[in-house]
């Protein structure tokens, strides 16, 4: 690198790849800060949300915008439909058990997308822009906007979270479940909740992901490893820890196909989970653990 | 093999099993028994996007050629398998199909992995392999002959690009390649030939194929200030690339395989994108209709490369066997070159093919992939280029090389 | 079809070695592994390439393929040891794509993409395939057969009521004086030996490998048998290895049976029920089918 604007750039470049990983990151730790477990079949719910929001954009010529929140729904539904008929009556069995069967949900859903939608490459209907420079950096106004989309989708969650009811409700479960009962709040309603927003998340993720990309039924598959590696530098079930755990990965990811080899960016991840497990296992954001 | 332990063994996989086990032997049973084709593409995993239009292909030929009275009366029965792009589910499923179905030939693996873990089954059971796969180094496996490859030798094809690129002014040339087992290959032919012409390998980058995101490879691009670009790469990666580059606003040339850049890209990308782009592929000479007849089966949708080299397939084992009076895989194997090139007619399609062997008469088929001749390794050989350049949504005919 | 049925039993007994190793780590210490098939690849690699390269003879290679993941599992071991569960089932699924990673860029060593191929198998070449399919039948079963003795063993001693008392509660194993951390050292270094050692067979039964062979797939399949099997039961992995396999084949079968479908369809339908058949166990035979007898805890 020999400029700043170097730098300047890759740093850029990150951020952008994190801000798409930002929301399955946090719909991971959504679910994962109420039920205890990790859903891996959050790649599903990204999956299905990007093809809720074709289905909307490209065969009922929704735009791109207005597509976003039937992503959310639809893959929120998918996603407390899950929940409800398949991992719910695994709690018992603890969470590895549930981990394990979200696994193989994430494998059912990507082949119901297959059955219905082949495997063909698809792309939303949408004009693609060229990058705005400045002084020699580039920045892609539609990568912006998709920043602008992932932050509002987390900075609702957040107000929720701070400002509502429901919101506090949520977090009592989140830091302890038994105390929260005693209060009088139901837990089955706060897990169905968190269900419900952390696969929606996921959702809005999956499509912005295709806006970037093109979607076929690998495609929250493609990005899984890298929003585990979000979630876990964040701390597991912290909901900023996966935003700023999202960032330090998309940075880190881009930052290796500079200084180290574009072929080793996964390694990447797993080294920056190794790195905040051995220094700080609650990850960067978790508080107890 | 004795009748009471397969039952037995069958009873183990259930009804469906045990009803699979009637299927027919690949040597010449009873006459007007049909002869079974194995298709082993991928249907899942990274291959999928190419997979399903490679068996259409197969199955297409396969029932013209039923329609034409079969081989010397025998019907011929498809029996298709996913290779799940992964070598562990391909060497499962070739058991299958040679020792289930007793198939006489297996076409149509795409991944190297798949076709190299595979292709050991292939010759020790004697059952010829028609292969799309690009790693050089399976037609140098001790196959006995078992093994056609339709996918023209990687150094091979480079090198006639980089004599394109120069030939078009090419100077300064980055190469991009997802990881595969041609990447390192293709570079030093790179390096070589633009050497020795006057111009130069502007940068090189090999990158993780699954990822959603080449922002940093792409400013290496810009930054190396290259006229052209070499996109060595599949479908869902140089997809991406594309409109990365078109957001970066990259002047300059842009190439890639046929593969990586078909109808389905024109789908999930805009035309604005897409147009100026160049691709290349192996072909037949203009004239051929087989290369017309394929993508007019196809609903008049630009034919991939893939899918033109499984018609082939199809059609050169139809013909083989055809030509041998018997359909074992080694009466395959030994009639392919009779039937492939030579001084025989020449024909485009395997009902004029039927035909002419029933008659007699020598025949040279010319596939849709190319004029389809193989080398004594199974290499292709003699393959002629075309370079197509895409143009609101569709590929328009550059030239022929 | 017999050497289908053959070839079959023999990935039988892959999977059968690969549920054992799994079974200790998981079954028997309740450490989840999801990197499982990268000690499988580790043990691959070692063994076809001392083989191939350094001619070795094979029994050398496949003991150092099991030594080799051996060691790779004990380091992993020290860095994952102390995390908790969910933290370790993302660590060993990244493990694992770090394993097919190097194994494809490292192509000095490995061959990368390429993969290695003519790796020599015991006779091949001098036997008929059926023959050789038989010797390696006999070869594969008798390591199942050896990896069970020993493992039901270790799992009755004191070693394994240890380990089973890790499982049920770390804490308190603890406080009774059990070194914690050397034992679960010690069940992830027998469980990955015996992972790699189904690696080295597989190896030079294929006598081809590449890095796409390993990829988290074939984790899932292995998590299904124990599963089916029992986990924590030795005797399970083994009868869930053989449930696997007719099932992954079995749907072969049935797929083709559907009418009306495409072969993606047919594809995607497969594999689908190979997951839900995972989550249906889950949900209704969750001590699998032979289940562990000194299981204290559904």
């Amino acid at each position: 690198m020999e400029d700043w604007r170097d730098l300047a750039q890759v740093l850029l470049n990150g951020v952008m790849a994190g801000s798409v990983l930002m929301l399955p990151a946090i719909g991971f730790n959504c679910i994962f800060a109420v039920l205890r477990y990790p859903n891996f079949a959050v790649a599903g719910f990204c999956t299905a949300g990007a093809f809720a929001g074709w289905v909307a954009n490209v065969q009922f010529g929704v735009p791109v915008a207005a597509a976003l929140p039937i992503a959310f729904l639809v893959a929120a539904a998918v996603g407390l439909l899950a929940e409800e008929v398949a991992l719910k009556p695994l709690r018992p069995a603890g969470p590895l058990t549930v981990a394990i069967a979200s696994v193989a949900i994430t494998i059912l859903l990507e082949n119901i997308i297959r059955f219905s939608f082949g495997n063909d490459l698809r792309g939303y209907d949408l004009a693609i822009l060229r990058d705005w420079r400045f002084d020699g950096i580039r920045v892609n106004p539609q990568q912006l906007q998709n920043t602008g989309y992932a932050i509002i989708a987390a900075g609702s969650l957040f107000t929720l979270l701070a400002f509502t009811r429901l919101g506090r409700a949520m977090r009592a479960v989140a830091d302890n479940p038994v105390l929260a009962d005693i209060k009088g709040v139901d837990p089955n309603r706060i897990a169905r909740v968190a269900v419900f927003i952390g696969a929606g998340l996921a959702g809005v993720g999956g499509m912005l992901i295709g806006i970037d990309t093109s979607i076929d039924p690998l495609t929250g598959f493609r990005v899984v490893l890298s929003v585990f590696a979000a979630a876990v530098v964040g701390g597991l079930g912290s909901i900023p820890g996966a935003a700023l755990g999202a960032m330090v990965v998309g940075v880190g990811e881009e930052l290796a196909g500079v200084v180290l080899e574009p072929a080793y960016r996964t390694v990447t991840a797993f080294l920056a989970i190794l790195l905040v497990l051995t220094f700080r296992p609650q990850g960067l954001l978790g508080g107890r653990n | 093999m004795t009748t009471f332990s397969l039952n037995r063994r069958a009873a183990l996989l259930g009804t469906a099993g045990a009803l699979s086990s009637f299927a027919i032997g690949g040597k010449l049973a009873a006459q007007g028994a049909p002869i079974t084709f194995g298709v082993l593409p991928p249907l899942t995993g990274a291959g999928g996007p190419y997979g399903p239009a490679m068996l259409r292909a197969v199955q297409g030929v396969v029932e013209e050629a039923n329609a034409a009275g079969g081989i010397r009366g025998r019907q011929i029965r498809v029996v298709a398998e996913d290779d799940q792009t992964n070598p562990d589910a391909a060497v499962r499923g070739a058991r299958k199909l040679i020792d289930v179905d007793r198939a006489s030939c297996i076409i149509g693996t795409w991944a190297s992995a798949s076709t190299t873990a595979v292709a050991p089954l292939c010759w020790e059971n004697r059952v010829s392999l028609f292969t799309v796969s690009g790693a050089d180094s399976i037609t140098l496996l001790p196959h006995q002959g078992y093994i056609f490859r339709t996918q023209p030798n990687s150094r091979l094809q480079i090198s006639t690009a980089c004599d394109y690129l120069m030939s078009k002014g090419a100077r300064r040339v980055f190469h991009l390649a997802a990881q595969s087992p041609f990447a390192a290959s293709s570079q030093e032919v790179m390096v070589e030939k633009f050497r020795a012409g006057g111009g130069a390998v502007s940068g090189y980058i090999v990158y993780e194929r699954d990822k959603t995101a080449f922002r940093s490879e792409v400013d290496q691009i810009m930054r190396s200030r290259s006229d052209t670009v070499m996109l060595n790469g599949y479908l869902p990666d140089v997809t991406i690339l594309l409109r990365e580059l078109f957001r970066a606003g990259f002047e300059g040339r842009r190439f890639t395989f046929a593969y990586a850049a078909n109808a389905t890209t024109f789908q999930s990308l805009p035309n604005e994108v897409t147009n100026g782009l160049i691709t290349f592929q192996p072909s037949p000479d203009l004239d051929s209709g087989a290369f017309n007849r394929l993508k007019n089966r196809f609903g008049n949708v630009e034919v991939d490369p893939y899918s033109a080299q499984t018609n082939d397939h199809a059609t050169l084992a139809i013909l083989a066997a055809a030509q041998a009076g018997e359909a074992t895989g080694t009466a395959i194997r030994d009639n392919v070159r009779k039937i492939s090139q030579g001084d025989g007619e020449k024909v485009d399609n395997v009902t004029d093919g039927l035909r002419l062997i029933a008659a007699g008469r020598a025949v040279n088929y010319e596939g849709a992939s190319g004029p389809v001749s193989f080398d004594e390794r199974g290499d292709i050989q003699g393959t002629k280029f075309r370079y197509e350049v895409a143009e609101n949504g569709r590929f328009r005919l550059l030239e022929l090389v | 079809m017999d050497a289908y049925l053959v070839a079959m039993l023999v990935f039988a007994g892959f999977y059968a070695l690969m549920a054992l190793g799994l079974n200790v780590i998981w079954g028997l210490t309740g450490m989840v592994n999801l990197g499982l098939v990268g000690f499988f690849g580790v043990g691959a690699y070692a063994s076809a390439l001392l083989t191939s390269k350094l001619a070795w003879p094979m029994p050398l290679g496949w003991a150092a393929g099991a030594t080799i993941a051996a060691l790779a599992g004990g380091i992993m071991a020290l860095i994952v040891a102390r995390l908790r569960g969910d933290y370790l089932a993302i660590v060993t699924l990244g493990f694992a794509e770090v394993i097919r990673l190097v194994a494809s860029n490292e192509v000095w060593l490995t061959n990368g993409t390429d993969g290695i191929s003519g790796i020599p198998g015991p006779w091949r070449g001098a036997v008929t395939p059926q023959q050789f399919n038989l010797i390696f039948l006999g070869i594969v079963w008798t390591a199942v057969a050896i990896a069970f003795y020993l493992l039901s063993r270790a799992s009755h001693s004191p070693f394994g009521r240890v380990l089973r008392a890790i499982r049920e509660d770390e804490d308190v194993a603890a406080v009774a004086g059990k070194p914690v951390l050397w034992f679960k050292v010690r069940a992830f270094v027998t469980g990955a030996a015996v992972l790699g050692m189904a690696g080295a067979l597989y190896a030079h039964y294929n006598a081809f490998i590449a890095p796409e062979g390993f990829a988290p797939l074939l984790t899932i399949y292995i998590v299904l048998a124990l599963t089916a099997g029992g986990v924590g039961s030795m005797r399970g992995a083994i009868i869930g290895a053989i449930f696997l396999i007719t099932l992954i084949e079995g749907t072969r079968f049935l797929a083709a049976a559907v009418p009306g479908v495409t072969p993606v369809q047919k594809a995607a339908l497969r594999e689908g029920a190979i997951a839900l058949t995972l989550i249906l166990l889950l949900r209704f035979r969750p001590q699998g089918l032979i289940p562990e007898r000194t299981r204290t805890k559904a």
